[in-house]
């Protein structure tokens, strides 16, 4: 399609044509009858370079882009009105000659029924705004990813805490499940983590554990909380201490371990561990080898301690009985510890070898001027012993008018002191003991029948020694320590031999016998174990006791014969005999007179 | 030769011009130029024994500032609507354009693009969505303008569906 040659048609005003060109305006009118766009006054600069060197007067819209014929040709009534409308194209690119790109946009206008068109290239204004829209929308870009990434930040965080949770979650599970008590300690000592077991033990609400330090919620005795501070401070290697006693809920023993927090050094992790059955098993095993000053597993000797835990659990009077040395006043002892009276007076009283007056004013106390030589008021020991347990050793050996005075004390809970008439209430518990067989003595007429049914409410046989050899090694060792304790000597063990003596002899003053025996061995040790040779004498001449279970009680001519024979040893010193022989110095005497022996 | 006009539709930055200047020039930049106003290609292509001269009205994308006007699409013998898989909201923008569309220039062929198929880790536009659209009877396609995947699949579809279907009052010379 050729174009007329460019040949603008002179204006007759040049003034508008100056201004279009300078704002790089083309303006063209339609011819009416062709249809073609003439180009109208002086053509813009960009003219010649968006269509050729030798650019016509007549717009050639085949070297246009489609979109300007579109615009051109869309049959708009608006358009064609008589009234002025201004409809712009709205930009759209084209390329010069060169490849460069250019941007156009163009205006249609009915003036007086005249088509005119105006292509406008869009300069410096256009590019403005195009970057303003480019940066918003980069903008725009920026934040959607900034938006996206953050949401993908949020949904790993959250998965990544998820996986925490359950994480948390199956390790708190298995804690439950294995019912390990465990707690963790922040760098400053407080609690952030306890499971379910350890609150239990600690006897707290996890509202209440939580954020406290460990010491505000470990119940447990000072020196043991200042041991355990110093064990939490120092640098951890997996420490177990313990039992600790926790008095919170109920007293209960535990042991911790204490571990470092893999996570960080400063912050503990505390496993503790209920051993509370297996303190309470240990205890009762070692209830069973001893009790109180007792010492003894044997069969015998444990229905002793049961014995002894009934009738400490009820107020009455309790009849021991048993040979001498078998330990009968530590039993005595032991009701009183047990019993609701143990803070209150123990009063022990050997009433053998006792004139009536004497014992009388012993146990109920006199008035003053009552007998020559009671120069003051005096209380008994029934008073002295009020609220508590009094101990009447060798009570078959006691008066009859005494019997009879403590009839009236156990019947009446009163006494009367010597030379007074008034009675006094007493609140006390008695217990006796002695080596006779008071039933046989009440048939001879010596004991008073009422009295041994009254102190006969309870009894305790305690079994001689050689019923109970099994205890004998552990009864010596006790021996042994304690002798060894106030003699300041270092005496370990015996040697079996010397304890194979020990097990044979037949012990006639029981465990006091063998507790002098140890005495004497020790003094005489000069190493660290016993041996025979530094066993009494008549332990390491004596003949062995063929059947160790048998209770063989001794002859009355040996007896005799060893009550001399230890006097002898002694020169004369009855006190000195019957320690040698392990008696108290009030059985040797009475057995002295039973044997019809005139010491010289 | 016939002549199709097609209209490129879409939001900003789907990729609108990056899929024309691949199919037209088979060039690629990775800087993002926004489009102002039209510009307008051609390329022919050959279908079923029938050479086609495609015009390809690259529109600007459509967002706050800018709104595509009807004026433009009359006389579209199809067209191509975009989406920025990796853009979610990119697929309102194409639901609102193709109905602007439909009443514009009544049921004449067009096919829709996923575009940025290399970043499709990072799609937001998933699969239960792109069902939703076929069940819409939308042709979508996937494709990467920067790797070229996809771009000639998408016109000569395009063009395949414009020569096989009975030219319409409106379709462009």
């Amino acid at each position: 399609m050729s174009s007329p040659p460019l040949h603008p048609v002179p204006s007759e005003n040049p003034l508008p044509d100056r201004v279009l060109s300078s704002l790089d305006i083309a303006v063209f009118e339609r011819n009416g009858m062709t249809g073609e766009f003439h180009l109208q006054g002086r053509a813009p600069e960009w003219w010649c370079a968006r269509c050729g060197s030798e650019p016509r007067t007549v717009l050639d819209l085949d070297l246009w882009s489609p979109f300007l014929k579109d615009y051109l040709i869309a049959d708009d009534p608006a358009r064609n009105a008589e009234a002025s409308v201004v409809e712009k194209s709205g930009p759209w690119t084209e390329t010069d000659g060169q490849g460069a790109t250019m941007t156009f946009e163009a205006t249609v206008l009915c003036i007086e029924s005249r088509t005119i068109l105006l292509v406008e290239c869009l300069g410096t204004g256009f590019e403005q705004m195009r970057a303003i829209v480019q940066r918003a929308r980069e903008r725009v870009l920026a934040e959607t990813i900034a938006s996206k990434t953050q949401r993908k930040t949020e949904t790993r965080l959250i998965n990544q805490l998820e996986a925490s949770e359950r994480t948390k979650d199956d390790a708190l599970a298995l804690l439950q499940h294995l019912g390990l008590a465990a707690l963790v300690l922040d760098e400053r000592g407080r609690i952030t983590f306890a499971s379910d077991h350890g609150l239990e033990l600690l006897g707290f609400s996890a509202e209440e554990a939580i954020g406290r330090e460990w010491e505000e919620v470990f119940l447990i005795e000072e020196q043991d909380r200042v041991m355990l501070r110093e064990l939490i401070e120092a640098p951890p290697n997996g420490r177990i201490v313990g039992p600790l006693c926790m008095r919170k809920p109920n007293p209960s023993w535990v042991e911790l371990g204490i571990h470092h927090d893999p996570r960080h050094p400063d912050r503990r992790i505390l496993v503790v561990t209920d051993r509370t059955e297996l303190h309470t098993l240990r205890r009762v095993l070692n209830e069973q080898s001893s009790f109180h000053d007792l010492v003894g597993k044997s069969p015998a000797m444990l229905r002793v301690y049961q014995l002894v835990r009934d009738v400490a659990s009820v107020d009455t009077t309790v009849l021991i009985e048993g040979e001498t040395g078998t330990g009968k006043e530590l039993i005595a002892r032991a009701i009183h510890s047990v019993s609701e009276r143990r803070n209150k007076p123990f009063i022990a009283a050997n009433c053998a070898g006792l004139t009536d007056s004497l014992l009388t004013s012993q146990l109920f106390g006199h008035k003053r001027g009552a007998f020559t030589g009671a120069v003051n008021d005096q209380q008994g020991l029934f008073e002295a012993a009020d609220g508590g347990t009094l101990f009447l050793d060798e009570i078959g050996d006691i008066p009859p008018p005494v019997q009879t005075a403590l009839l009236r004390v156990l019947q009446e809970k009163e006494i009367t002191r010597l030379g007074e008439a008034r009675p006094r209430k007493v609140n006390v518990r008695v217990l006796a003991a002695t080596h006779h067989n008071l039933s046989e003595d009440v048939v001879r007429g010596s004991f008073r029948a009422d009295l041994l049914y009254r102190i006969r409410v309870a009894r305790i046989q305690l079994p001689p020694l050689r019923e109970r050899r099994e205890d004998i090694p552990l009864l010596a060792q006790s021996f042994l320590v304690t002798v060894c304790t106030a003699a300041a000597k270092t005496v370990d063990s015996l040697k079996p031999d010397a304890l194979h003596r020990l097990m044979s002899y037949v012990w006639p003053g029981n465990v006091r016998e063998l507790r002098s025996a140890i005495e004497f061995a020790v003094i005489s040790c000069k190493g660290r174990e016993v041996s025979t040779d530094d066993l009494p004498p008549e332990i390491v001449g004596a003949s062995a006791v063929p059947d160790l279970s048998a209770s063989v009680p001794l002859p009355e001519h040996d007896e005799k014969t060893r009550l001399l024979a230890a006097l002898a040893d002694a020169k004369g010193n009855r006190t000195e005999a019957a320690r040698r022989l392990g008696i108290s110095r009030a059985t040797f005497y009475r057995r002295l007179i039973e044997l019809h022996i005139q010491p010289r | 030769m016939i002549q199709k006009k097609i209209c490129m539709l879409g939001g900003f930055a789907v990729g609108k011009t990056s899929l024309v200047r691949r199919f037209v020039s088979n060039v690629f930049s990775d800087q993002y130029q926004t489009t102002i106003g039209v510009t307008v290609e051609k390329k022919c292509v050959t279908v079923a024994s029938q050479e086609i001269m495609m015009v390809l009205w690259d529109l600007y994308g459509e967002d706050e500032f800018q709104h595509v006007r009807d004026l433009y699409l009359r006389g579209s013998s199809g067209y191509i609507v975009v989406m920025d898989g990796t853009r979610k909201d990119t697929l309102q923008t194409a639901l609102a354009l193709q109905q602007t569309a439909a009443n514009t220039v009544g049921p004449v062929p067009f096919v829709s693009i996923i575009n940025k198929a290399d970043m499709r880790s990072e799609w937001e536009i998933d699969e239960h969505v792109i069902e939703q659209l076929r069940d819409r009877s939308w042709t979508v396609l996937f494709g990467s303008a920067k790797l070229g995947q996809g771009v000639d699949e998408l016109f000569l579809n395009l063009a395949t569906q414009m020569v096989q279907r009975p030219p319409l009052s409106n379709t462009h010379p």
